[in-house]
Protein backbone atom coordinates (compact mmCIF):
# COMPACT_ATOMS: atom_id res chain seq x y z
CA UNK A 1 0.00 0.00 0.00
CA UNK A 2 2.60 2.37 0.87
CA UNK A 3 4.84 1.38 -2.33
CA UNK A 4 1.55 2.05 -4.59
CA UNK A 5 0.93 5.64 -3.04
CA UNK A 6 4.05 6.85 -2.70
CA UNK A 7 5.76 5.84 -6.16
CA UNK A 8 3.05 7.57 -7.75
CA UNK A 9 3.66 10.80 -5.67
CA UNK A 10 6.95 10.62 -6.00
CA UNK A 11 6.38 10.35 -9.81
CA UNK A 12 4.73 13.81 -9.66
CA UNK A 13 7.37 15.19 -8.04
CA UNK A 14 9.70 13.99 -10.08
CA UNK A 15 7.83 15.49 -13.59
CA UNK A 16 7.32 19.11 -11.96
CA UNK A 17 11.17 18.75 -10.87
CA UNK A 18 11.16 18.80 -14.62
CA UNK A 19 9.35 22.05 -15.04
CA UNK A 20 10.27 24.08 -12.95
CA UNK A 21 14.19 23.24 -11.78
CA UNK A 22 16.57 23.42 -14.77
CA UNK A 23 19.60 21.45 -13.46
CA UNK A 24 20.67 18.44 -14.75
CA UNK A 25 21.63 16.59 -11.89
CA UNK A 26 18.95 17.13 -9.22
CA UNK A 27 17.02 14.87 -10.86
CA UNK A 28 19.11 11.82 -10.50
CA UNK A 29 20.20 12.50 -6.54
CA UNK A 30 16.00 13.00 -6.14
CA UNK A 31 14.93 9.64 -8.48
CA UNK A 32 17.76 7.73 -5.68
CA UNK A 33 16.29 9.55 -2.73
CA UNK A 34 12.87 8.26 -4.16
CA UNK A 35 13.87 4.86 -4.57
CA UNK A 36 15.54 4.54 -1.14
CA UNK A 37 12.26 5.93 0.42
CA UNK A 38 10.12 3.40 -1.38
CA UNK A 39 12.57 0.61 0.12
CA UNK A 40 12.47 1.96 3.34
CA UNK A 41 8.73 2.77 3.29
CA UNK A 42 7.66 -0.58 1.77
CA UNK A 43 10.22 -2.54 4.44
CA UNK A 44 8.67 -0.91 7.34
CA UNK A 45 5.19 -2.36 6.10
CA UNK A 46 6.59 -5.36 5.71
CA UNK A 47 7.99 -5.53 9.06
CA UNK A 48 4.96 -3.65 10.72
CA UNK A 49 2.12 -5.00 8.65
CA UNK A 50 0.39 -1.89 8.42
CA UNK A 51 0.79 0.62 5.76
CA UNK A 52 0.83 4.29 6.80
CA UNK A 53 -2.38 5.21 4.99
CA UNK A 54 -4.87 2.71 5.80
CA UNK A 55 -7.16 3.11 2.84
CA UNK A 56 -9.95 0.65 3.40
CA UNK A 57 -8.88 -1.47 -0.12
CA UNK A 58 -12.21 -3.14 -0.16
CA UNK A 59 -10.08 -6.52 -0.50
CA UNK A 60 -8.82 -5.69 -4.11
CA UNK A 61 -5.34 -5.70 -2.88
CA UNK A 62 -3.62 -8.88 -0.75
CA UNK A 63 -0.77 -7.62 1.10
CA UNK A 64 1.10 -10.50 2.09
CA UNK A 65 4.65 -10.85 3.23
CA UNK A 66 5.35 -12.59 0.65
CA UNK A 67 4.27 -9.65 -2.12
CA UNK A 68 5.89 -7.07 -0.10
CA UNK A 69 9.39 -9.01 -0.31
CA UNK A 70 9.08 -9.15 -3.95
CA UNK A 71 8.60 -5.51 -4.23
CA UNK A 72 11.40 -5.10 -1.49
CA UNK A 73 13.41 -7.02 -4.15
CA UNK A 74 11.95 -4.68 -7.25
CA UNK A 75 13.12 -1.10 -5.30
CA UNK A 76 16.50 -2.84 -4.13
CA UNK A 77 17.44 -3.45 -7.99
CA UNK A 78 15.68 -0.19 -9.06
CA UNK A 79 18.09 1.67 -6.48
CA UNK A 80 21.28 -0.13 -7.61
CA UNK A 81 20.18 0.69 -11.27
CA UNK A 82 19.59 4.77 -10.29
CA UNK A 83 22.71 4.53 -8.66
CA UNK A 84 24.73 2.74 -10.91
CA UNK A 85 23.00 4.02 -14.49
CA UNK A 86 21.68 6.98 -13.01
CA UNK A 87 24.34 9.24 -14.80
CA UNK A 88 23.60 7.59 -18.39
CA UNK A 89 20.12 8.09 -18.23
CA UNK A 90 21.07 11.97 -17.67
CA UNK A 91 22.86 11.34 -21.50
CA UNK A 92 19.68 9.83 -22.90
CA UNK A 93 18.01 13.26 -23.98
CA UNK A 94 17.76 16.28 -22.27
CA UNK A 95 14.20 15.56 -20.30
CA UNK A 96 16.17 13.60 -17.62
CA UNK A 97 13.41 14.14 -14.72
CA UNK A 98 10.58 12.97 -17.50
CA UNK A 99 11.93 9.59 -17.55
CA UNK A 100 12.95 9.29 -13.62
CA UNK A 101 9.12 10.48 -13.53
CA UNK A 102 8.04 7.19 -15.69
CA UNK A 103 10.17 4.86 -14.39
CA UNK A 104 8.55 5.91 -10.95
CA UNK A 105 5.13 5.37 -12.75
CA UNK A 106 6.57 1.89 -13.85
CA UNK A 107 7.19 1.24 -10.07
CA UNK A 108 3.95 2.19 -8.91
CA UNK A 109 2.17 -0.20 -11.97
CA UNK A 110 5.06 -3.21 -10.59
CA UNK A 111 3.57 -2.48 -6.88
CA UNK A 112 0.30 -2.63 -8.16
CA UNK A 113 0.32 -5.90 -9.97
CA UNK A 114 2.02 -7.58 -7.71
CA UNK A 115 -0.22 -6.90 -4.92
CA UNK A 116 -3.81 -6.94 -7.07
CA UNK A 117 -6.22 -9.39 -5.43
CA UNK A 118 -8.84 -8.77 -8.48
CA UNK A 119 -8.48 -9.32 -12.17
CA UNK A 120 -9.45 -5.12 -12.43
CA UNK A 121 -6.31 -4.76 -10.96
CA UNK A 122 -4.28 -6.98 -12.43
CA UNK A 123 -4.79 -4.91 -15.91
CA UNK A 124 -4.60 -1.76 -14.51
CA UNK A 125 -0.81 -2.62 -12.80
CA UNK A 126 -0.05 -4.41 -16.47
CA UNK A 127 -1.18 -1.24 -18.14
CA UNK A 128 0.35 1.41 -15.90
CA UNK A 129 3.57 -0.69 -16.04
CA UNK A 130 3.91 -0.65 -19.95
CA UNK A 131 2.40 2.30 -20.87
CA UNK A 132 5.27 4.41 -19.56
CA UNK A 133 7.98 1.81 -20.83
CA UNK A 134 6.51 2.65 -24.39
CA UNK A 135 7.72 6.02 -23.94
CA UNK A 136 10.75 5.14 -22.46
CA UNK A 137 11.85 2.98 -25.73
CA UNK A 138 11.41 5.78 -27.67
CA UNK A 139 13.47 8.35 -25.56
CA UNK A 140 15.60 8.68 -27.70
CA UNK A 141 14.19 10.93 -29.91
CA UNK A 142 16.91 11.42 -33.11
CA UNK A 143 17.41 7.54 -33.39
CA UNK A 144 15.29 5.93 -35.68
CA UNK A 145 15.88 2.32 -34.06
CA UNK A 146 14.61 3.93 -31.06
CA UNK A 147 11.52 4.92 -32.83
CA UNK A 148 10.56 2.08 -34.42
CA UNK A 149 11.33 0.16 -31.70
CA UNK A 150 9.16 2.03 -29.76
CA UNK A 151 6.18 1.81 -32.61
CA UNK A 152 6.69 -1.56 -32.80
CA UNK A 153 6.42 -2.46 -28.65
CA UNK A 154 3.04 -0.18 -28.46
CA UNK A 155 1.41 -1.60 -31.32
CA UNK A 156 2.01 -5.39 -30.01
CA UNK A 157 2.06 -4.14 -26.17
CA UNK A 158 -1.49 -2.99 -27.20
CA UNK A 159 -2.97 -5.78 -28.54
CA UNK A 160 -1.40 -8.27 -26.22
CA UNK A 161 -3.24 -5.91 -23.80
CA UNK A 162 -6.62 -6.29 -26.10
CA UNK A 163 -6.32 -10.29 -25.58
CA UNK A 164 -5.78 -10.08 -21.78
CA UNK A 165 -8.75 -7.67 -21.27
CA UNK A 166 -10.51 -10.35 -22.93
CA UNK A 167 -9.43 -13.20 -21.17
CA UNK A 168 -10.30 -11.53 -17.91
CA UNK A 169 -14.11 -10.91 -19.82
CA UNK A 170 -13.96 -14.61 -20.50
CA UNK A 171 -13.33 -15.40 -16.78
CA UNK A 172 -15.57 -13.11 -15.52
CA UNK A 173 -18.24 -14.59 -17.67
CA UNK A 174 -17.55 -18.21 -17.24
CA UNK A 175 -16.91 -18.47 -13.53
CA UNK A 176 -19.89 -19.32 -11.20
CA UNK A 177 -19.14 -16.56 -9.16
CA UNK A 178 -19.46 -13.77 -11.54
CA UNK A 179 -16.37 -12.75 -9.47
CA UNK A 180 -13.59 -10.44 -10.51
CA UNK A 181 -11.90 -11.31 -7.02
CA UNK A 182 -9.10 -14.15 -8.30
CA UNK A 183 -9.09 -16.05 -5.06
CA UNK A 184 -12.83 -16.43 -5.19
CA UNK A 185 -13.04 -17.70 -9.32
CA UNK A 186 -14.93 -20.59 -9.02
CA UNK A 187 -14.07 -23.38 -11.67
CA UNK A 188 -16.20 -26.00 -10.76
CA UNK A 189 -15.46 -29.72 -10.14
CA UNK A 190 -13.88 -31.73 -12.86
CA UNK A 191 -13.55 -30.40 -16.64
CA UNK A 192 -13.20 -26.61 -17.12
CA UNK A 193 -16.05 -25.03 -18.77
CA UNK A 194 -15.66 -23.73 -22.41
CA UNK A 195 -15.96 -20.21 -21.23
CA UNK A 196 -12.97 -20.36 -18.59
CA UNK A 197 -10.76 -22.40 -21.04
CA UNK A 198 -10.62 -19.76 -23.50
CA UNK A 199 -9.99 -17.57 -20.98
CA UNK A 200 -7.50 -19.46 -19.47
CA UNK A 201 -5.84 -19.90 -22.95
CA UNK A 202 -6.07 -16.32 -23.64
CA UNK A 203 -4.65 -14.96 -20.28
CA UNK A 204 -1.81 -17.23 -20.85
CA UNK A 205 -0.63 -15.90 -24.49
CA UNK A 206 -1.07 -12.46 -22.96
CA UNK A 207 0.86 -12.65 -20.09
CA UNK A 208 3.48 -14.73 -21.75
CA UNK A 209 3.78 -11.67 -24.53
CA UNK A 210 4.62 -9.58 -21.31
CA UNK A 211 7.17 -11.69 -20.40
CA UNK A 212 8.26 -12.57 -23.59
CA UNK A 213 7.87 -15.48 -23.76
CA UNK A 214 8.43 -18.38 -26.78
CA UNK A 215 6.39 -18.05 -29.31
CA UNK A 216 4.85 -14.59 -28.36
CA UNK A 217 8.80 -13.20 -28.20
CA UNK A 218 9.46 -11.54 -31.57
CA UNK A 219 9.05 -8.40 -30.35
CA UNK A 220 12.15 -8.24 -27.37
CA UNK A 221 14.75 -8.19 -29.38
CA UNK A 222 14.08 -5.89 -31.76
CA UNK A 223 12.30 -3.47 -28.09
CA UNK A 224 15.62 -4.35 -26.17
CA UNK A 225 18.24 -3.37 -28.73
CA UNK A 226 16.92 -0.23 -30.34
CA UNK A 227 15.44 1.37 -26.58
CA UNK A 228 18.42 3.11 -24.63
CA UNK A 229 20.74 0.85 -23.35
CA UNK A 230 19.46 2.06 -20.01
CA UNK A 231 16.22 1.53 -20.41
CA UNK A 232 17.13 -1.88 -21.98
CA UNK A 233 18.52 -2.74 -19.04
CA UNK A 234 15.49 -1.26 -16.58
CA UNK A 235 12.58 -3.32 -18.96
CA UNK A 236 14.88 -6.16 -18.97
CA UNK A 237 15.21 -7.14 -15.26
CA UNK A 238 12.40 -5.25 -13.00
CA UNK A 239 9.74 -5.09 -15.42
CA UNK A 240 10.33 -8.59 -16.57
CA UNK A 241 10.34 -10.10 -13.37
CA UNK A 242 7.12 -8.25 -11.73
CA UNK A 243 5.54 -9.64 -15.11
CA UNK A 244 6.38 -12.78 -13.78
CA UNK A 245 5.32 -12.40 -10.35
CA UNK A 246 1.97 -11.17 -11.59
CA UNK A 247 1.58 -14.47 -14.15
CA UNK A 248 2.78 -17.08 -11.03
CA UNK A 249 -0.20 -15.29 -8.54
CA UNK A 250 -2.76 -15.55 -10.75
CA UNK A 251 -2.48 -18.74 -12.25
CA UNK A 252 -1.38 -20.04 -8.36
CA UNK A 253 -4.12 -18.56 -6.76
CA UNK A 254 -7.23 -18.69 -9.33
CA UNK A 255 -6.69 -22.16 -11.59
CA UNK A 256 -4.06 -23.91 -9.43
CA UNK A 257 -6.76 -26.38 -8.43
CA UNK A 258 -6.95 -27.70 -12.33
CA UNK A 259 -3.27 -27.20 -13.14
CA UNK A 260 -3.49 -30.31 -14.77
CA UNK A 261 -5.48 -29.16 -17.71
CA UNK A 262 -3.67 -26.67 -18.71
CA UNK A 263 0.16 -27.75 -17.72
CA UNK A 264 0.85 -28.63 -21.21
CA UNK A 265 0.54 -25.70 -22.69
CA UNK A 266 2.91 -24.05 -19.93
CA UNK A 267 5.29 -26.96 -20.59
CA UNK A 268 4.82 -26.08 -24.40
CA UNK A 269 5.70 -22.64 -23.80
CA UNK A 270 8.57 -23.38 -21.69
CA UNK A 271 10.79 -25.86 -23.73
CA UNK A 272 10.16 -23.48 -26.42
CA UNK A 273 11.19 -20.17 -24.74
CA UNK A 274 14.21 -21.90 -23.43
CA UNK A 275 15.12 -23.55 -26.89
CA UNK A 276 14.59 -20.15 -28.88
CA UNK A 277 16.35 -17.93 -26.67
CA UNK A 278 19.37 -20.32 -25.83
CA UNK A 279 19.86 -21.10 -29.03
CA UNK A 280 19.61 -17.84 -31.05
CA UNK A 281 22.03 -16.51 -28.10
CA UNK A 282 24.96 -18.21 -29.22
CA UNK A 283 24.57 -16.67 -32.90
CA UNK A 284 25.01 -13.14 -31.68
CA UNK A 285 27.50 -10.82 -32.37
CA UNK A 286 26.31 -8.08 -30.44
CA UNK A 287 26.48 -8.10 -26.65
CA UNK A 288 23.54 -6.00 -26.18
CA UNK A 289 21.06 -8.75 -28.79
CA UNK A 290 23.03 -11.30 -26.79
CA UNK A 291 21.42 -10.47 -23.55
CA UNK A 292 18.09 -10.27 -24.85
CA UNK A 293 18.09 -13.24 -26.25
CA UNK A 294 19.65 -14.16 -22.88
CA UNK A 295 16.66 -12.29 -21.35
CA UNK A 296 13.73 -14.38 -23.18
CA UNK A 297 15.90 -18.03 -22.02
CA UNK A 298 16.38 -16.57 -18.19
CA UNK A 299 12.40 -16.31 -18.85
CA UNK A 300 12.08 -19.93 -19.84
CA UNK A 301 14.05 -20.99 -16.37
CA UNK A 302 11.48 -18.65 -14.57
CA UNK A 303 8.47 -20.44 -16.29
CA UNK A 304 9.77 -23.58 -14.48
CA UNK A 305 7.95 -21.62 -11.70
CA UNK A 306 4.55 -21.77 -13.35
CA UNK A 307 5.09 -25.42 -14.15
CA UNK A 308 5.91 -26.17 -10.71
CA UNK A 309 3.14 -23.70 -8.72
CA UNK A 310 4.26 -25.47 -5.39
CA UNK A 311 6.03 -23.02 -2.01
CA UNK A 312 9.86 -23.84 -3.48
CA UNK A 313 8.29 -22.62 -6.84
CA UNK A 314 7.04 -19.03 -4.85
CA UNK A 315 10.75 -19.09 -2.87
CA UNK A 316 12.53 -19.81 -6.01
CA UNK A 317 10.92 -16.76 -8.19
CA UNK A 318 11.51 -14.54 -5.61
CA UNK A 319 15.47 -15.95 -5.54
CA UNK A 320 15.61 -15.92 -9.18
CA UNK A 321 14.40 -12.41 -9.96
CA UNK A 322 16.73 -10.87 -7.32
CA UNK A 323 19.52 -12.86 -8.88
CA UNK A 324 18.74 -12.43 -12.57
CA UNK A 325 17.96 -8.71 -11.85
CA UNK A 326 21.58 -8.27 -9.92
CA UNK A 327 23.52 -9.94 -12.15
CA UNK A 328 21.75 -8.51 -15.34
CA UNK A 329 21.74 -4.84 -13.99
CA UNK A 330 25.77 -5.45 -13.26
CA UNK A 331 26.92 -6.59 -16.84
CA UNK A 332 24.13 -3.54 -18.55
CA UNK A 333 26.19 -1.27 -16.22
CA UNK A 334 29.51 -2.21 -17.61
CA UNK A 335 27.92 -2.56 -21.39
CA UNK A 336 27.21 0.79 -21.95
CA UNK A 337 30.10 2.42 -20.44
CA UNK A 338 31.68 0.39 -23.69
CA UNK A 339 32.88 2.28 -26.74
CA UNK A 340 32.07 -1.03 -28.40
CA UNK A 341 29.12 -3.17 -27.67
CA UNK A 342 30.05 -6.20 -29.97
CA UNK A 343 31.65 -9.07 -27.88
CA UNK A 344 35.12 -8.04 -29.73
CA UNK A 345 35.05 -5.00 -28.17
CA UNK A 346 35.14 -6.68 -25.02
CA UNK A 347 38.61 -8.33 -25.43
CA UNK A 348 41.27 -7.56 -23.02
CA UNK A 349 39.06 -5.66 -20.76
CA UNK A 350 40.46 -7.16 -17.76
CA UNK A 351 43.79 -5.85 -18.48
CA UNK A 352 42.61 -2.24 -18.36
CA UNK A 353 39.96 -2.44 -15.90
CA UNK A 354 40.80 -5.22 -13.81
CA UNK A 355 37.67 -4.80 -11.15
CA UNK A 356 35.26 -4.41 -14.11
CA UNK A 357 36.57 -7.26 -15.84
CA UNK A 358 35.80 -9.27 -12.73
CA UNK A 359 32.66 -7.65 -11.92
CA UNK A 360 31.53 -8.32 -15.14
CA UNK A 361 32.45 -12.60 -14.99
CA UNK A 362 30.94 -12.86 -11.94
CA UNK A 363 27.47 -11.25 -13.29
CA UNK A 364 28.18 -13.68 -16.54
CA UNK A 365 28.81 -16.47 -13.89
CA UNK A 366 25.90 -15.85 -11.84
CA UNK A 367 24.00 -15.83 -15.10
CA UNK A 368 25.02 -19.16 -16.28
CA UNK A 369 24.22 -20.35 -12.72
CA UNK A 370 27.46 -21.48 -11.35
CA UNK A 371 27.69 -22.72 -7.71
CA UNK A 372 28.21 -20.00 -4.99
CA UNK A 373 26.49 -17.47 -7.10
CA UNK A 374 23.04 -16.01 -6.44
CA UNK A 375 22.31 -17.61 -9.95
CA UNK A 376 22.76 -21.22 -9.15
CA UNK A 377 20.97 -21.26 -5.83
CA UNK A 378 17.75 -19.56 -7.81
CA UNK A 379 18.23 -21.85 -10.54
CA UNK A 380 18.48 -24.73 -8.42
CA UNK A 381 14.93 -23.71 -6.08
CA UNK A 382 13.42 -23.78 -9.73
CA UNK A 383 14.83 -27.26 -10.39
CA UNK A 384 13.39 -28.79 -7.19
CA UNK A 385 10.33 -27.28 -7.39
CA UNK A 386 9.94 -28.50 -10.93
CA UNK A 387 10.87 -32.22 -9.21
CA UNK A 388 8.36 -31.45 -6.48
CA UNK A 389 5.68 -31.00 -8.82
CA UNK A 390 5.52 -34.63 -9.91
CA UNK A 391 4.83 -34.46 -13.66
CA UNK A 392 6.63 -34.67 -16.53
CA UNK A 393 9.75 -35.11 -15.09
CA UNK A 394 11.61 -35.16 -18.91
CA UNK A 395 10.84 -30.60 -18.43
CA UNK A 396 13.86 -30.53 -15.62
CA UNK A 397 16.22 -32.43 -18.05
CA UNK A 398 15.27 -30.28 -20.83
CA UNK A 399 16.04 -27.62 -18.35
CA UNK A 400 19.30 -28.60 -17.61
CA UNK A 401 20.88 -29.26 -20.56
CA UNK A 402 19.66 -25.87 -21.84
CA UNK A 403 21.45 -24.51 -18.63
CA UNK A 404 24.54 -26.10 -20.04
CA UNK A 405 24.05 -24.54 -23.38
CA UNK A 406 23.86 -21.29 -22.19
CA UNK A 407 26.98 -21.37 -20.82
CA UNK A 408 28.38 -21.33 -24.29
CA UNK A 409 27.58 -17.76 -25.16
CA UNK A 410 28.01 -16.37 -21.80
CA UNK A 411 31.64 -17.70 -21.45
CA UNK A 412 32.38 -16.08 -25.02
CA UNK A 413 32.35 -12.87 -23.07
CA UNK A 414 34.41 -14.06 -20.35
CA UNK A 415 36.69 -15.54 -22.55
CA UNK A 416 37.42 -11.86 -24.30
CA UNK A 417 37.82 -10.62 -21.04
CA UNK A 418 40.34 -12.47 -19.99
CA UNK A 419 41.91 -13.96 -22.63
CA UNK A 420 42.19 -12.27 -25.34
CA UNK A 421 44.40 -8.72 -26.51
CA UNK A 422 42.45 -5.71 -27.68
CA UNK A 423 41.65 -5.20 -31.05
CA UNK A 424 42.86 -1.92 -31.49
CA UNK A 425 45.00 0.68 -29.82
CA UNK A 426 41.70 2.81 -27.92
CA UNK A 427 41.18 1.80 -24.75
CA UNK A 428 38.10 -0.39 -24.33
CA UNK A 429 36.25 2.17 -21.83
CA UNK A 430 37.21 5.81 -21.71
CA UNK A 431 38.62 6.21 -18.08
CA UNK A 432 36.97 9.24 -17.13
CA UNK A 433 33.51 7.32 -17.63
CA UNK A 434 34.32 5.33 -14.88
CA UNK A 435 34.21 7.08 -11.40
CA UNK A 436 35.54 5.67 -8.01
CA UNK A 437 31.90 5.86 -6.80
CA UNK A 438 31.14 3.48 -10.02
CA UNK A 439 34.00 0.93 -9.09
CA UNK A 440 32.31 0.89 -5.17
CA UNK A 441 28.73 0.47 -6.38
CA UNK A 442 29.85 -2.40 -8.80
CA UNK A 443 31.60 -4.16 -6.19
CA UNK A 444 28.81 -4.29 -3.95
CA UNK A 445 27.05 -5.54 -6.47
CA UNK A 446 29.33 -8.52 -7.00
CA UNK A 447 29.12 -9.15 -3.39
CA UNK A 448 25.54 -9.16 -3.10
CA UNK A 449 25.02 -11.88 -5.93
CA UNK A 450 27.47 -14.21 -3.92
CA UNK A 451 26.01 -13.41 -0.90
CA UNK A 452 23.06 -14.25 -2.16
CA UNK A 453 24.31 -17.25 -3.63
CA UNK A 454 25.62 -18.47 -0.17
CA UNK A 455 22.75 -17.36 2.41
CA UNK A 456 19.66 -17.39 0.06
CA UNK A 457 17.92 -17.34 3.58
CA UNK A 458 18.27 -13.88 4.19
CA UNK A 459 15.84 -13.25 1.14
CA UNK A 460 13.78 -16.09 1.75
CA UNK A 461 13.19 -15.71 5.32
CA UNK A 462 11.58 -12.97 4.85
CA UNK A 463 8.99 -14.02 2.35
CA UNK A 464 7.28 -16.07 5.55
CA UNK A 465 7.94 -13.65 8.00
CA UNK B 1 -44.37 -20.31 -27.80
CA UNK B 2 -42.65 -24.00 -27.63
CA UNK B 3 -39.72 -22.27 -29.89
CA UNK B 4 -36.16 -23.12 -29.94
CA UNK B 5 -34.73 -20.06 -29.32
CA UNK B 6 -36.68 -19.18 -26.43
CA UNK B 7 -35.96 -22.67 -24.51
CA UNK B 8 -32.19 -21.76 -23.97
CA UNK B 9 -31.29 -21.92 -20.31
CA UNK B 10 -28.56 -19.47 -18.68
CA UNK B 11 -25.59 -21.97 -18.53
CA UNK B 12 -22.30 -21.40 -19.71
CA UNK B 13 -21.73 -23.84 -22.46
CA UNK B 14 -20.45 -23.22 -26.20
CA UNK B 15 -23.77 -24.59 -28.04
CA UNK B 16 -26.15 -21.98 -26.12
CA UNK B 17 -24.57 -19.52 -28.26
CA UNK B 18 -25.70 -21.41 -31.75
CA UNK B 19 -28.99 -18.83 -31.91
CA UNK B 20 -26.61 -16.06 -32.06
CA UNK B 21 -24.37 -17.56 -34.43
CA UNK B 22 -27.46 -18.33 -36.76
CA UNK B 23 -28.10 -14.62 -36.29
CA UNK B 24 -24.64 -13.55 -37.39
CA UNK B 25 -25.06 -15.33 -40.61
CA UNK B 26 -28.10 -14.49 -40.99
CA UNK B 27 -27.10 -10.52 -40.98
CA UNK B 28 -23.86 -11.06 -43.08
CA UNK B 29 -26.26 -12.93 -46.01
CA UNK B 30 -29.05 -10.29 -46.06
CA UNK B 31 -26.59 -7.39 -46.24
CA UNK B 32 -24.29 -9.03 -49.12
CA UNK B 33 -27.59 -9.71 -50.37
CA UNK B 34 -28.87 -6.12 -50.76
CA UNK B 35 -25.82 -4.71 -51.40
CA UNK B 36 -24.79 -6.82 -54.26
CA UNK B 37 -28.51 -7.09 -55.42
CA UNK B 38 -28.69 -3.33 -55.48
CA UNK B 39 -25.44 -3.37 -57.49
CA UNK B 40 -26.80 -5.60 -60.01
CA UNK B 41 -30.40 -4.77 -60.24
CA UNK B 42 -30.22 -0.72 -59.79
CA UNK B 43 -28.78 1.82 -62.88
CA UNK B 44 -25.89 3.02 -63.39
CA UNK B 45 -24.72 6.50 -64.84
CA UNK B 46 -21.16 7.55 -64.36
CA UNK B 47 -19.91 10.97 -64.61
CA UNK B 48 -16.76 12.69 -63.43
CA UNK B 49 -18.22 14.75 -61.32
CA UNK B 50 -19.96 11.57 -59.66
CA UNK B 51 -16.69 9.43 -59.19
CA UNK B 52 -15.01 11.75 -57.52
CA UNK B 53 -14.00 11.56 -53.59
CA UNK B 54 -16.99 13.49 -51.58
CA UNK B 55 -15.28 15.97 -49.20
CA UNK B 56 -18.82 18.86 -48.06
CA UNK B 57 -19.31 19.45 -51.50
CA UNK B 58 -15.56 21.28 -51.76
CA UNK B 59 -13.59 20.75 -54.80
CA UNK B 60 -10.46 18.08 -54.17
CA UNK B 61 -7.00 19.84 -53.23
CA UNK B 62 -3.68 18.41 -53.25
CA UNK B 63 -2.91 15.10 -51.46
CA UNK B 64 -3.93 14.61 -47.65
CA UNK B 65 -0.98 13.02 -46.56
CA UNK B 66 1.08 16.38 -46.23
CA UNK B 67 3.66 16.99 -42.74
CA UNK B 68 1.19 19.31 -40.35
CA UNK B 69 2.65 20.62 -37.29
CA UNK B 70 3.00 18.96 -34.10
CA UNK B 71 1.04 21.50 -32.39
CA UNK B 72 -2.33 20.28 -33.46
CA UNK B 73 -1.56 17.02 -32.20
CA UNK B 74 -0.94 18.18 -28.66
CA UNK B 75 -3.69 20.55 -28.13
CA UNK B 76 -5.88 17.69 -29.69
CA UNK B 77 -4.84 15.28 -27.20
CA UNK B 78 -4.70 17.73 -24.43
CA UNK B 79 -7.91 18.50 -24.97
CA UNK B 80 -9.21 15.32 -25.04
CA UNK B 81 -7.35 14.40 -21.72
CA UNK B 82 -8.91 17.32 -19.63
CA UNK B 83 -12.63 16.90 -21.87
CA UNK B 84 -12.79 12.84 -20.00
CA UNK B 85 -12.04 14.65 -16.96
CA UNK B 86 -15.63 16.07 -17.25
CA UNK B 87 -17.54 12.70 -17.45
CA UNK B 88 -16.76 11.79 -14.12
CA UNK B 89 -18.25 14.58 -12.75
CA UNK B 90 -21.81 13.76 -14.29
CA UNK B 91 -22.24 10.69 -11.85
CA UNK B 92 -20.70 12.47 -9.04
CA UNK B 93 -23.59 15.21 -9.75
CA UNK B 94 -25.98 12.89 -9.64
CA UNK B 95 -24.63 11.29 -6.20
CA UNK B 96 -23.24 14.47 -4.60
CA UNK B 97 -25.57 14.03 -1.84
CA UNK B 98 -25.19 10.59 -0.95
CA UNK B 99 -21.29 10.57 -1.19
CA UNK B 100 -20.87 12.96 1.89
CA UNK B 101 -17.44 14.44 2.49
CA UNK B 102 -15.96 11.56 1.60
CA UNK B 103 -17.12 11.69 -2.23
CA UNK B 104 -16.04 15.50 -2.49
CA UNK B 105 -12.77 14.43 -0.73
CA UNK B 106 -12.18 12.26 -3.36
CA UNK B 107 -13.08 14.82 -6.19
CA UNK B 108 -11.22 17.41 -4.82
CA UNK B 109 -8.56 14.60 -4.95
CA UNK B 110 -8.97 13.86 -8.11
CA UNK B 111 -9.49 17.56 -9.84
CA UNK B 112 -6.43 18.47 -7.90
CA UNK B 113 -4.33 15.86 -9.61
CA UNK B 114 -5.88 16.90 -13.25
CA UNK B 115 -4.77 20.63 -12.13
CA UNK B 116 -0.90 19.63 -11.45
CA UNK B 117 -0.83 18.20 -14.85
CA UNK B 118 -2.75 21.25 -16.17
CA UNK B 119 -0.07 23.61 -14.41
CA UNK B 120 2.88 20.90 -15.77
CA UNK B 121 2.11 21.26 -19.17
CA UNK B 122 1.34 24.90 -18.88
CA UNK B 123 4.46 25.06 -17.24
CA UNK B 124 6.62 23.04 -19.86
CA UNK B 125 5.30 24.78 -22.80
CA UNK B 126 2.55 23.04 -24.56
CA UNK B 127 0.22 25.68 -24.89
CA UNK B 128 2.46 28.24 -26.97
CA UNK B 129 1.41 28.53 -30.23
CA UNK B 130 3.62 31.45 -31.05
CA UNK B 131 7.40 30.18 -31.08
Amino acid sequence: MNAIIFSAIWGVLMMFTGAFVQSKTLPKYLAITGAALLFLLNGIELYNGTPIFNINGMNMLAITSMNLTFLEVIFAATLLFFMLSGRDVERVGEHVSEYFALIFFVLCGVSLSSTYNTLLLLFLGIEIMSIPLYVLTGADKRNLKSNEASLKYFLMGAFSTGILLMGIAFIYGGNTNASFYIDQIHLGVGKMPVMITVGVVLLIIALSFKVSAAPFHFWTPDVYDGAPTVFTSFMSTIVKAAGFFAFIRLFKTSFGPVQGQWQNLIVFITVATMLIGNVTAVFQQSVKRMLAYSSIAQAGFMLLALFALNQTADDGIILYSAAYSLATIGIFAILIKMNDYTIEGFNGLAKQQPLLGLVATICLLSLTGIPLTAGFTSKFFMLTAAVENGHKFWVVIVAVIFAAISAYYYFRVIQAIYFKEPSSAEPVIDAERVSGSFKILLAITAILILILGIYPEILIGWAHH
Amino acid sequence: MDFFFLQVQAQNSAENYFPIVIQILFAIGLLTLMIFGSDLLGPKRKTADKLQNFESGIEIKGNARQPIAIKYFLVAILFVLFDVEVIFFYPYAINFRALKWEGFLAVVLFVSSFLAGFIYIFKKGALKWEE
